[in-house]
């Protein structure tokens, strides 16, 4: 059922509806009324902040070595019409009638990774009463995963703080791998086990568990060992056998970050809620997304791969009819200005920057919001984190004003978020 | 100085004699004046300002100087480390090598010899991944990370040299800090006709190899954690009269309170110590009204949870909404401000409270927020309501108390509770062997005593105090690194009077572990508001954390109040920020009255002042050494009863008032017994080794565990089996198994190019309090520390918190799906399941007559107790396979290949080689070490397959 008693969310009723009964409305009045009907969401994480004005918001082209500022590459037309992206997204470009690029989202965080990194996935500043769960964390406490056997959040990347379950506790975290062929932590079987020796294992435990007068706290922890042998069992891990996929449709995904997108598709057919997608192989271009000084001069690789895997993504989901089903979000810590440092890499900002939504049956409109010519400020639509985050909660029908309990502590969903209506027109 | 010096000459092998009592030392000073902050050498000797006496030229950590009481204290950056000896070489032509991360000079008889340089510039992430590494033997020690070395050849007659190294530890580059550490500053020599280095010394020979080392380190650590025990006692001997004179005073005080009667002891009950007889005494009274109890709802056991989860957060206490209170059936039947009677009793239809429950209108409902009571709940409280709504206890149903529990169990339990391991085989052979009356109390005072008291509280105290330090560039509301600090207190036994003053000070080291790392709350903008909830939650189980932002609806504690306490740790008054505070607008909805109200308009200033209602009295002056004696005195009887009740809900499972860290919330459940032991806890000197020992040693403790019960039993009628800890876990997994942890250094920066602001080491974790997050929120492959985030990935699942942002008593310990998969197919799990040279079983595997005595002494080490018939017949079965010929007569060991150190550190870590060599890191970490060829694989195997099967059985991460 959903919470109606926020104080935050009356505020808004105030407004519009003071006569009717509170329980007869939406969660958000001023939102047309139908619901998100999504059931997963794939969120990308480029660490290290992806620069908007050399993908989604372009700009007029500039000098990264003589420090004209700017675009540092060509821009193309979309699929939608007005909306240009990058050159480097010429796949994209063909599919943005599915995908949204909100050109203005804002934070304040712009000086550290890990702390800009916590607050697009908690949508909260820090404080010192409180850990905060991620969104991952909050999607898994509200609508657990689709099917039994399988985890409610995977995630394809290194853990850390800012992914975690927050005061959700340990249940909602995640299940983590590092690398598509790796399997994840605790659930793969090691490389020199093998079926036989696993089935031996399992017979000796068995005589083990034996229970004599146990307790029921033993017999809740026995109870999730019996789930933890069939979650680690084949049914599950299957999934994560990529090689079952046709060569060609691989190919199309691209390199390992493609990999990991595919790995994601396989997991939403199995079940699985919510994926985070990590495209953190810093390598091609030394500094992944955190492109200061040389870390520009292979960006474009980057860019590259994120168009082949994200379009390979869209259309597979779409032939598969799970793109209406789920919800493709691209995150970043914070953006990176148009100007350029001393060695033609780029800064951070987080006064406007763009993230990207894909799929899940919203009114996609290649972009929302608008920044100024060198996009500095932001001149149209602003969206703060929470109301990107409401709106992603929206599409996943979780009431993003409802409020999670830390102990005593109602902590609304969002920080008073509110979704992007133009989305669920 | 006898038994250290013993350990050295373990491995001090070959030429030199071994001295009995002093023999030569290496002589170190520290001098921390007369250096620049450019990278220079001084033109005049610095003066020393410390000295202490080393075995060897081989340094890698100086032992902290100490302030005040005893704590830890930071050194001038940069400051010089001076060693110098009399060394007599044979005569020859000798290679010698110098290895150091400052600029060093090594000198002999007056002319230097070799000389390391400044540390040069590393950059942030492009510097090269070091290949020009010395090479000098076929046993040669690589360089570990972060060094410069040079060697030269050396003519002697045969005669004694003066030998002197200096060497600039830290120091400033640019606008950056670099850490005052030494990496590994070495002098090292090797003689004419030998291949091999050892360290320059005296009097012992210590090989300069990697095995050498090893041993080297182990023993040298020891020795210099001693010199720093031996400067805190001398730094705390300096404030001795000034703390006994407070004993005195306290004493004098305690003197004249009444005394706390003892109650007698009611027939049949069992008893060791007069905590035996509180609780008996409560037993009784509770079978006294067992013996009435006519049947019906119990109020204790079915209605009080609902309104405890649903209503008692804001009408329980003297401070509640709409002036009801619902925990006692007079305030209930008056009803509150409406004046409804909330309950009639016998008429549910006609109470209030029922009414409200159904109601669906947002203006009536309840609860106003969060999910509302189920039907089953409802009727649970109208049934209840309908019988009479008594208060009263049903009772207990009166039958004998169980005895104590058998010696092994007793053991296993009492071992967990104070040193957070398990016992070993050889504890557990004494103790059986031990056939004194009291040898109990006897193992009780050993376990006391053992250093690793301190290790299994530090983790306690970090959750409680919000340790919260950040390897990388602090920004998540992180704290210095005051687990050192915590470790030493611990260590020493500090009282806890001295502890709380020492951590309200906030002096002292801030990044080397010092309480000053707590005063840092980075990316907080109101953080001494922070430090007050922390204080006020540990110490006076007052919880505040509402009060940073508003009036709360369940606690008295106002934001006035916290912003005092703020005001005190920060010794001026305070302005209330913008951000601690909650916008008008969300507060005030149209309909009801807000539960919340903000008293404190941002920008106020708050004046230091002592907001609590409870006695207590300072004179200091200053505001934090008040706020620390207004905390600590005697007469404020809640600081005692908090530490014991803290210690008592540890060792019992259930605190006497609940929850421990917010008392506005509860009620005692053994009121005299709370007093009693707070009485204890300040006519002891608030030592809380005392404290542990009066319950460990009671029969209630001891006692045998009924596994039927679930939560914890507030009659202490029997021990409730409770789950271990993540770090008890952890740690005793490794324990049991005898395999060490061998992860990464809890580093970034293990190079130490970095500004010591934004890196910081954690050094390399032996038992699971010292780790921290791995801090790769840049999702670079590079940044990763695999092994160290494989144990990590088992701490997590069982509860442990990678960041500590908020203070935390009472840990999620339900099961989750990923803890027993992380135990079974995570890394770790193949570490402590691979018998590899390294892993303790493989020793035992070998030495074993028959896979019985095998699996009798697995069963030993992981439950601490023998085997069922059927168990060990099922074991030892799978073992008996090979087991004849599981030792493998002639093994092939493969020599480990030298290889020189490929290491990536902040510095280097976007080099186009440094992710590939994190990923085979990885891939290494998750191989496991390699199987020992001393047992045939056949049988190798499935002696594994039986560990794996003991250590995921859910008996090994339960108590007894």
């Amino acid at each position: 059922m959903p919470d109606f008693t926020n104080p935050f969310r009356r505020q808004i009723l105030a407004g519009v509806a003071g006569s009717l009964a509170a329980s007869m409305l939406p969660a958000h009045a001023n939102l047309p009324s139908p619901r998100g009907r999504v059931e997963h969401c794939i969120f990308i994480w480029l660490g290290g902040g992806m620069a908007q004005v050399d993908t989604f918001d372009p700009k007029r082209v500039g000098q990264p070595m003589q420090r004209v500022a700017g675009s540092a590459y060509r821009s193309i037309p979309t699929a939608v019409t007005g909306v240009r992206v990058t050159e480097y997204l010429p796949r994209l470009a063909e599919r943005m009638d599915r995908v949204t690029a909100i050109r203005s989202i804002h934070h304040n965080v712009v000086d550290e990774h890990a702390a800009a990194t916590l607050r697009v996935h908690t949508g909260r500043a820090t404080t010192g009463t409180i850990s905060y769960p991620s969104i991952g964390s909050i999607i898994a406490h509200e609508r657990g995963a689709c099917t039994d056997g399988v985890p409610a959040y995977v995630l394809i990347g290194y853990p850390n703080v800012s992914r975690g379950p927050g005061f959700l506790g340990p249940r909602v975290g995640y299940v983590y791998l590092t690398d598509t062929t790796a399997g994840p932590a605790g659930l793969t079987r090691p490389a020199d086990i093998s079926t036989e020796r696993h089935a031996n294992r399992e017979y000796l435990l068995q005589q083990l568990r034996q229970p004599n007068g146990r307790s029921i706290a033993v017999q809740a922890y026995d109870q999730a060992i019996g789930e933890s042998l069939r979650l680690s069992g084949p049914q599950f891990l299957r999934a994560f056998q990529l090689e079952e996929e046709a060569p060609a449709l691989r190919e199309r995904f691209g390199g390992e970050f493609g990999q990991r997108c595919l790995l994601a598709r396989r997991l939403v057919e199995r079940g699985v809620r919510f994926i985070e997608v990590s495209h953190n192989l810093n390598f091609i271009n030394g500094t992944g997304w955190d492109t200061h000084n040389e870390g520009q001069l292979n960006q474009h690789l980057l860019i590259r791969e994120l168009d082949m895997a994200v379009a390979g993504l869209i259309d597979d989901l779409e032939q598969r009819q799970l793109l209406d089903r789920t919800l493709i979000a691209i995150g970043t810590e914070f953006g990176r200005p148009s100007s350029f440092d001393t060695r033609g890499g780029r800064a951070h900002q987080a006064a406007a920057f763009s993230l990207v939504l894909a799929g899940g049956g919203l009114r996609h409109r290649g972009a929302y919001g608008a920044t100024d010519d060198l996009c500095q400020r932001i001149t149209q639509n602003p969206v703060s984190i929470p109301d990107f985050h409401a709106t992603i909660y929206r599409a996943l029908n979780i009431d993003p004003a409802k409020n999670l309990y830390d102990g005593s502590r109602p902590v609304p969903i969002t920080d008073g978020g509110r979704p992007i209506a133009e989305l669920f027109a | 100085m006898r038994t250290i010096l013993t350990a050295i000459c373990i491995f001090s092998f070959g030429i030199t004699s071994t001295f009995a009592d002093d023999p030569p030392k290496v002589r170190v000073e520290i001098c921390e004046g007369g250096l620049t902050e450019k990278q220079e050498w001084p033109k005049d000797a610095p003066a020393a300002t410390e000295r202490f006496d080393a075995i060897a030229f081989g340094f890698f950590h100086v032992p902290f100087k100490y302030i005040d009481t005893g704590v830890r204290a930071d050194r001038s950056i940069p400051f010089l480390l001076r060693a110098s000896a009399e060394i007599t070489l044979p005569a020859g032509k000798h290679r010698i090598l110098l290895r150091a991360r400052g600029a060093t000079k090594l000198w002999i008889d007056g002319e230097v010899l070799l000389t390391t340089p400044f540390v040069p510039v590393l950059t942030d992430g492009h510097s090269p991944i070091p290949t020009n590494y010395l090479d000098l033997g076929p046993d040669f020690r690589y360089a570990p990370p972060g060094n410069r070395e040079r060697w030269t050849t050396f003519a002697s007659t045969g005669k004694t040299h003066r030998i002197m190294l200096e060497t600039i530890v830290g120091g400033k580059r640019g606008n950056g800090i670099m850490r005052s550490e030494l990496g590994e500053t070495v002098a090292a020599i090797s003689l004419a006709g030998s291949e091999t280095f050892h360290l320059i010394a005296p009097s012992m020979k210590v090989a300069y190899t990697d095995a050498g080392w090893k041993v080297y380190e182990v023993a040298e650590t020891a020795r210099l954690k001693a010199i720093e025990a031996e400067r805190r006692k001398k730094a705390f001997a300096k404030h001795g009269d000034e703390w006994a004179r407070r004993r005195a005073e306290a004493k004098r005080w305690l003197d004249k309170q009444p005394p706390i009667a003892v109650p007698s002891l009611s027939k049949g009950m069992p008893a060791h110590n007069a905590i035996d007889h509180f609780l008996a005494a409560k037993i009784e009274d509770a079978f006294v009204l067992g013996d009435k109890f006519k049947g019906g709802v119990d109020y204790h056991a079915e209605v009080k949870p609902i309104l405890q989860a649903k209503c008692f957060s804001c009408h329980q206490g003297d401070k509640v909404k709409g002036k009801l209170r619902l925990d006692d059936l007079v305030s209930a039947q008056r009803g509150g401000a409406s004046k409804t009677p909330a309950i009639v009793p016998g008429q549910p239809e006609k109470s209030e409270l029922i009414a409200r429950l159904i109601a669906t209108e947002a203006m009536e409902k309840m609860p106003p927020q969060g999910p509302g009571l189920t039907a089953i709940e409802i009727d649970t409280l109208r049934k209840w309501i309908r019988g009479g709504a008594s208060y009263d206890p049903a009772g207990l149903k009166r039958r004998p108390l169980p005895g104590l529990a058998d010696d092994l169990t007793f053991l296993r339990r009492a071992t967990l509770d104070t040193i957070g391991v398990l016992p070993t085989p050889s504890e557990i052979d004494a103790f059986i062997a031990d056939v004194r009356v009291d040898k109990r109390a006897r193992v009780i005072d050993k376990l006391l005593d053992d250093p690793r008291w301190a290790d299994h509280w530090v983790s306690y105290w970090q959750d409680v105090l919000a340790e919260n330090p950040n390897i990388l560039n602090p920004t998540l509301n992180n704290t210095g690194p005051f687990r050192w600090w915590i470790h030493e207190a611990m260590l020493d036994n500090k009282p806890m009077d001295l502890f709380v003053t020492e951590l309200v000070r906030m002096r002292g080291s801030h990044s080397y572990g010092g309480p000053a790392g707590f005063a840092m709350a980075s990316q907080n903008d109101a953080p001494f508001a922070e430090k007050g909830v922390i204080i006020a939650s540990a110490f006076l189980g007052v919880q505040m954390k509402c009060a940073r932002c508003h009036d709360a609806p369940g606690h008295k504690s106002t934001q006035k109040d916290l912003f005092s306490i703020a005001a005190m740790l920060n010794e001026a008054p305070l302005a209330v920020p913008v951000t601690s505070s909650v916008p008008i607008d969300k507060i005030h909805g149209k309909d009801r009255k807000p539960l919340i109200t903000v008293s404190l308009k941002p920008g106020t200033k708050v004046a230091p002042a002592w907001p609590f209602a409870l006695t207590s009295k300072a004179d200091a002056g200053k505001s934090r050494d008040d706020l620390a004696q207004r905390i600590t005195d005697v007469r404020n009887e809640r600081f005692a009863q908090v530490i014991a009740n803290r210690v008592w809900k540890r060792l019992m499972g259930v605190g006497i008032v609940e929850p421990v860290d917010d008392w506005e919330k509860g009620q005692p459940t053994h009121p005299e017994l709370l007093t009693w032991l707070g009485r204890e806890v300040a006519s002891n000197g608030y030592d809380m080794k005392q404290l542990a020992r009066l319950i460990l040693n009671s029969h209630a403790y001891q006692r045998v565990a009924d596994p039927m019960h679930k939560d914890a039993d507030p009659y202490h009628i029997a021990h409730v089996p409770r789950r271990l800890t993540a770090e008890q876990i952890v740690d005793s997994l490794f324990h049991a198994v005898g395999r060490p942890m061998n992860t990464e250094e809890v580093s970034l920066d293990v190079d130490g190019a970095r500004d010591i602001k934004n890196s910081i080491s954690m050094g390399k974790p032996h038992r699971s309090w010292m780790f921290a997050s791995t801090s790769n929120e840049r999702d670079r492959p590079s940044l990763s520390l695999p092994r160290v985030q494989a144990v990590i990935d088992v701490l997590e699942a069982f509860g442990w918190r990678p960041s500590r942002p908020s203070p935390l008593t009472d840990r999620d310990v339900s099961p989750n799906v990923l803890q027993p998969a992380l135990l079974a197919n995570g890394v770790v799990g193949t570490w402590l399941t691979r018998l590899s040279d390294e892993h303790g079983i493989t020793e035992l595997a070998l030495r074993s007559q028959s896979p019985e005595e095998l699996v009798d002494r697995l069963f030993l080490r992981v439950y601490t107790r023998k085997l069922s018939v059927d168990e060990r017949a099922s074991l030892a079965e799978h073992l008996r396979p090979g087991f004849a010929e599981r030792i493998v007569k002639s093994p092939v060991i493969v020599p480990v290949k030298r290889m020189p150190p490929r290491y990536i550190s902040w510095s280097n870590h976007l080099m186009p080689e440094a992710s590939e060599i994190k990923i085979q890191l990885e891939a290494a970490a998750r191989r496991g070490d390699p199987p020992t060829p001393r047992l045939t694989r056949e049988w190798r195997e499935r002696m594994e397959d039986v560990i794996w099967a003991t250590l995921n059985s859910p008996e090994m991460i339960f108590t007894r």
